[in-house]
């Protein structure tokens, strides 16, 4: 596997770190499927998921996945008689694959948004790609295909005119025309042999989602977000015909050979077959369970595969001529089926900062561990609002990273920096460590997992004291990419032992992710400011004199339990009945109170409720104080003589 | 000047001259004739007169407020025995400098803030005294829950019947193509100039289709990811009166300081939106123009404010103290510049529109 890399990295932005939640192999697509190619000669299918996945299916059996991308799979294509694939993903790159392998040969980072579509001339062995970023690239695959990890240089040539974004692109075999379709709702036309511009097309009232071009070059067809499917004469520069046959969105379009039929997928769940030189003639040919995302011909023409925005693949048998002039009824029943699986769609992150419950699109509700990295519970379908009720616990840890859900898996993503990211100091005993040697010992769960994430890249520690507490299943993604951006570096986490992915490692681990990892990082727990004031039933003879003036402004750190800051009271603040001397202070830390009380006396308030000893202050400012100002705690005694 | 006749009074022709109304300019207290220019302008836009004097006569003697001062104030110019003249806003702007720190004192005010306090100002006290009659007369056994008070939005006042619409916004997901949408009210409608067009021109680009692109995508809920998406601003509730506010102080960042835009913009006697969303209540309201508070000069702080309004079928020129009669065709004075070689000018500032089924 080789990875381009381009000019950007010397100037990078911020890099995070994220990682994926899923199973070792992840057989069902998980949500959305935006591209479908199917190779006719060993009857294999492939499917772009916006799962993140690309899977192959030989006669509707999984065969294999092919993972690299890290987000949204938007459309792919088969190439070199099948040999390879090429494909475009939101996270804005294009990929080149060894098809009938599985693996990942290439990666292009020339996009600098989503890659949404491809074309590709098989005469020419030439693949188009375009996106947001307005740009269309050419790419020629023979040139793509003879890429390696030490030779990964490679020129394109840019079809450039384009103002808005990209949302549909097709060319036509030889390679002679090539026409892109866009938010401005006009068609864009150019050689692609000599990359000159030869015009564009207006008609159209929205966006403009799918295309395809007859082999000759002369006649064009375009599907949009208006509604309507037109016909375009390029000899004429005009549109001939206008069909409004889907009562939405035009989302997918297929042309029969001769370009007699045209078929069209709508965002209204329809596939709908035309006849081009007479569309009074047009027939229902299946309605899905979702918005049509892409359509391809199975090996003999007779049937086509269906994808949507829902995860299940149907094939489907096509009208036949008498089918369409007698208007016979069609099958209600797809000829084939590839499930899908379900995608998560809501998470809430627990209290403690480490569970995630979740609840997908077949409302099963499971519950993750994030420092484990998998799944710990699967609860059914349950009340997803209740089941949140009633793990809900009265404890506060800061937050130290967010939960993205574009794939239908968890993406994790780690806070952006030191401060972020290890925020979260638990005791090894919340922490569920058992054999920790300390129990009250501080772990930082940031720490934890990147440790965990990165265990096969370090190596194992072999010193006790910085022993592993967790580990992560191999198989999980981890992911490197700019904030809110491009993908850098893509690696399943027992692969980072190897020694390409070593190296490539240690040019995008970031820094501070390193040296924390590496020094004792004790020097940055986070603080908390807060006052403590005698409650009005407290004694004033028991008190120091000099407490009575002001109230007592202290530091600690915001895991400090309620415990603590009583043995603080109880040494500091309470005096003998006289002023303490200006030594005195100093000297309360090894004399017992001469008053014999014990910390359990203290009773601690805030907001008038009465805190737990057990409880940290950073929990009682968040659920009791409720404020952003300095938490003010009173103190009280119990069964004072 | 006669005796007892003045021009204004010539000039309007006795006979003509309406019945029950006033027109008396406002006294200048020191750079107040922003204040003057929209108090004149507001007493002319008729359900509000209506409201603020109904007000008077229901409240007898509370608590002084910036509203009590200006119910007197209107009140005072109702019941005067002379046609014409002019009157002091003495209480009123005393109580308006004790209000708000930023008027407090004898600078050039923006006329649209004035006016955007006020209004604001106004419903706040009218929605506090109706808190406290309903907490004096019956005490509701109060029970906030588990999470604290319940916010109970409030019943509209009368100023909110008279200047508040509603704006919805659109956001279509390019993706999934799903249309999410979200409300707010608005008292006034602010609205960005362009050089030699009209109002209905500028507010079309108000509600113009933006695009949510590159690292400004939207977080789209259907799709679970950042999509692109196309957004627009546009009316949902017509309010009764229609201010527009014509965004022509525009902050220049090599000056340092704000300068005027006095780009010709023509506004229509009558006006209806064009910008309405599908599900508007009211699309079809036809508004006429009822008043314009008017900049004269070259920059916020500087120069003089004036309104004309209409007052039975003709038009009026408030000028602090002062009160001309002008023809129609006046109006078109005020529209603006169409070069912009020259600094000052005499620019359409603030525009009243009254929906013609309220008038």
């Amino acid at each position: 596997m080789a990875n381009l890399k381009t000019g950007g990295q010397t100037n990078r932005k911020k890099v995070q770190v994220s990682m994926v939640i899923c199973e070792a192999e992840e057989k069902k697509h998980r949500s959305g499927i935006n591209a479908l190619q199917f190779d006719a000669s060993l009857s294999r299918l492939f499917s772009a998921g916006r799962d993140s996945i690309i899977r192959v299916y030989e006669h509707e059996r999984y065969l294999q996945s092919m993972e690299h991308h890290t987000d949204w799979v938007n459309d792919i294509v088969l190439c070199c008689n099948g040999r390879n694939l090429i494909s475009a993903s939101s996270d804005t790159t294009v990929k080149v694959w060894n098809a009938h392998k599985g693996f990942c040969m290439s990666t292009l980072r020339t996009h600098k948004d989503y890659v949404k579509a491809l074309a590709y001339a098989k005469d020419r062995e030439q693949v188009a790609s375009a996106g947001l970023d307005k740009s269309i690239y050419l790419w020629d695959v023979t040139t793509l295909t003879a890429l390696t990890a030490s030779n990964n240089t490679v020129t394109t040539s840019s079809l450039v005119g384009n103002k808005e974004s990209i949302y549909s692109l097709a060319m036509n075999p030889p390679g002679s025309v090539i026409v892109s379709g866009s938010t401005e709702k006009a068609l864009r036309f150019w050689d692609p042999r000599t990359c000159a511009k030869l015009f564009k097309l207006k008609g159209h009232a929205d966006n403009v989602k799918a295309l395809v071009v007859s082999r000759d070059g002369t006649h064009c067809i375009s599907g949009s977000s208006d509604g309507s499917i037109r016909v375009w004469s390029l000899g004429g520069q005009r549109c001939i015909q206008t069909i409004r046959v889907h009562s939405g969105s035009v989302w997918a379009l297929l042309a029969t050979d001769n370009f007699q039929y045209v078929i069209s997928g709508g965002r209204d769940k329809k596939v709908i077959m035309t006849e081009l030189k007479n569309p009074q003639n047009s027939i229902v040919v299946c309605v899905e369970e979702a918005p049509v995302l892409r359509m391809c011909f199975t090996a003999d023409h007779q049937a086509i595969w269906v994808s949507t925005s829902d995860s299940n693949i149907r094939c489907w048998k096509l009208p036949t001529e008498k089918h369409m002039k007698d208007e016979t009824k069609l099958q209600t029943n797809p000829i084939a089926l590839i499930p899908g699986g379900a995608a998560i769609r809501q998470a809430v992150v627990l209290n403690d900062k480490r569970h995630i419950i979740t609840k997908d699109t077949d409302n099963n509700v499971a519950v993750y561990d994030v420092l484990k990295a998998q799944k710990v519970e699967d609860l059914g379908q349950v009340d997803f609002q209740q089941e949140i009720k009633n793990r809900f616990k009265v404890v506060y840890v800061p937050n130290w990273f967010n939960v993205d859900l574009k794939t239908g898996m968890l993406t994790i993503h780690l806070g952006q920096d030191e401060v972020d990211c290890f925020s979260a100091w638990v005791s090894a005993r919340d922490a569920g460590i058992k054999d920790a040697p300390e129990p009250e010992q501080k772990v930082n769960y940031g720490k934890l997992l990147l440790q965990a994430l990165l265990e096969h890249w370090r190596g194992v520690d072999t010193d006790p004291e910085n022993k592993l507490y967790f580990s992560v299943p191999p198989h999980t993604p981890l992911i490197f990419s700019e904030v809110g951006g491009r993908t850098l570096y893509r690696v399943v986490v027992g692969d980072a032992a190897g020694d390409t992915e070593t190296s490539l490692l240690n040019e995008t681990v970031p820094s501070w992710v390193t040296s924390n990892l590496e020094e004792n990082c004790t020097g940055k727990f986070i603080k908390i400011q807060f006052y403590l004031q005698p409650h009005s039933s407290v004694p004033s003879h028991l008190l120091k004199q000099d407490r009575l003036k002001k109230p007592d402004r202290l530091v600690a750190n915001d895991f400090i339990q309620c415990r603590k800051v009583a043995e603080h009271i109880l040494d500091k603040l309470l005096g003998e009945g006289n002023a303490g001397s200006p030594g005195a202070a100093g000297d309360a830390d090894s004399t017992t109170p001469a008053n014999g009380m014990t910390a359990d006396q203290i009773e601690l308030m805030c907001n008038d409720q009465v805190l737990d000893p057990s409880m940290d202050l950073r929990t009682v400012k968040y659920f009791i104080w409720k404020m952003s100002s300095d938490l003010t705690l009173y103190y009280k005694l119990n069964n004072v003589k | 000047m006669g005796a007892n006749i003045s021009q204004l009074e010539r000039d309007i022709g006795s006979e003509q001259f309406p019945s029950n109304e006033h027109y008396f300019g406002l006294v200048n207290f020191g750079n107040t004739c922003y204040s003057n220019s929209v108090l004149q302008a507001l007493y002319f836009c008729k359900p509000f007169r209506d409201k603020v004097l109904e007000y008077k006569a229901k409240n007898k003697r509370t608590k002084e407020t910036l509203l009590t001062c200006l119910a007197d104030l209107f009140y005072s110019i109702a019941t005067q025995k002379k046609k014409v003249g002019s009157i002091a806003p003495k209480k009123f702007i005393a109580r308006l400098r004790k209000e708000k720190e930023e008027f407090d004192n004898y600078m050039q005010q923006d006329a649209h803030e004035f006016l955007n306090f006020l209004i604001n100002h106004i419903s706040e006290i009218i929605l506090a005294e109706r808190q406290q009659n309903s907490s004096t007369n019956n005490i509701k056994s109060k029970n906030p829950g588990e999470n604290g008070t319940i916010h109970v939005p409030s019943e509209p006042t009368w100023v909110h019947e008279i200047f508040q619409g509603i704006l919805t916004s659109e956001t279509r997901c390019l993706n999934c193509e799903t249309i999410s949408s979200k409300d707010e009210d608005f008292f006034d409608l602010q609205v960005d100039i362009e050089q030699n067009t009209s109002i209905t021109h500028c507010l079309r680009c108000f509600s113009n289709t933006e695009t949510l692109c590159s690292d400004n995508k939207f977080k789209c809920d259907n799709c679970s990811s950042y999509q692109e998406a196309q957004k627009r601003m546009r009316v949902k509730k017509l309010p009764m009166i229609l201010a527009l506010h014509l965004k022509r102080f525009k902050y220049m960042e090599q000056y340092n300081r704000h300068i005027k835009v006095s780009h010709r913009v023509v506004f229509p006697l009558e006006l209806r939106l064009f910008n309405t969303s599908d599900d508007a209540v009211n699309p079809d309201r036809l508004y006429d123009l009822v008043a314009v508070v008017i900049h004269c000069g070259s920059g916020p702080n500087r120069g003089h404010y004036i309104s004309i309004v209409k007052s039975h079928g003709f038009w009026l020129l408030f000028d602090d103290d002062q009160v001309d009669k002008i023809d129609a065709s006046t109006i078109e004075d005020f529209y603006g510049l169409t070069s912009d070689t020259q600094k000052s000018s005499e620019t359409g500032y603030i525009l009243f529109y009254q929906s013609r089924e309220s008038l």
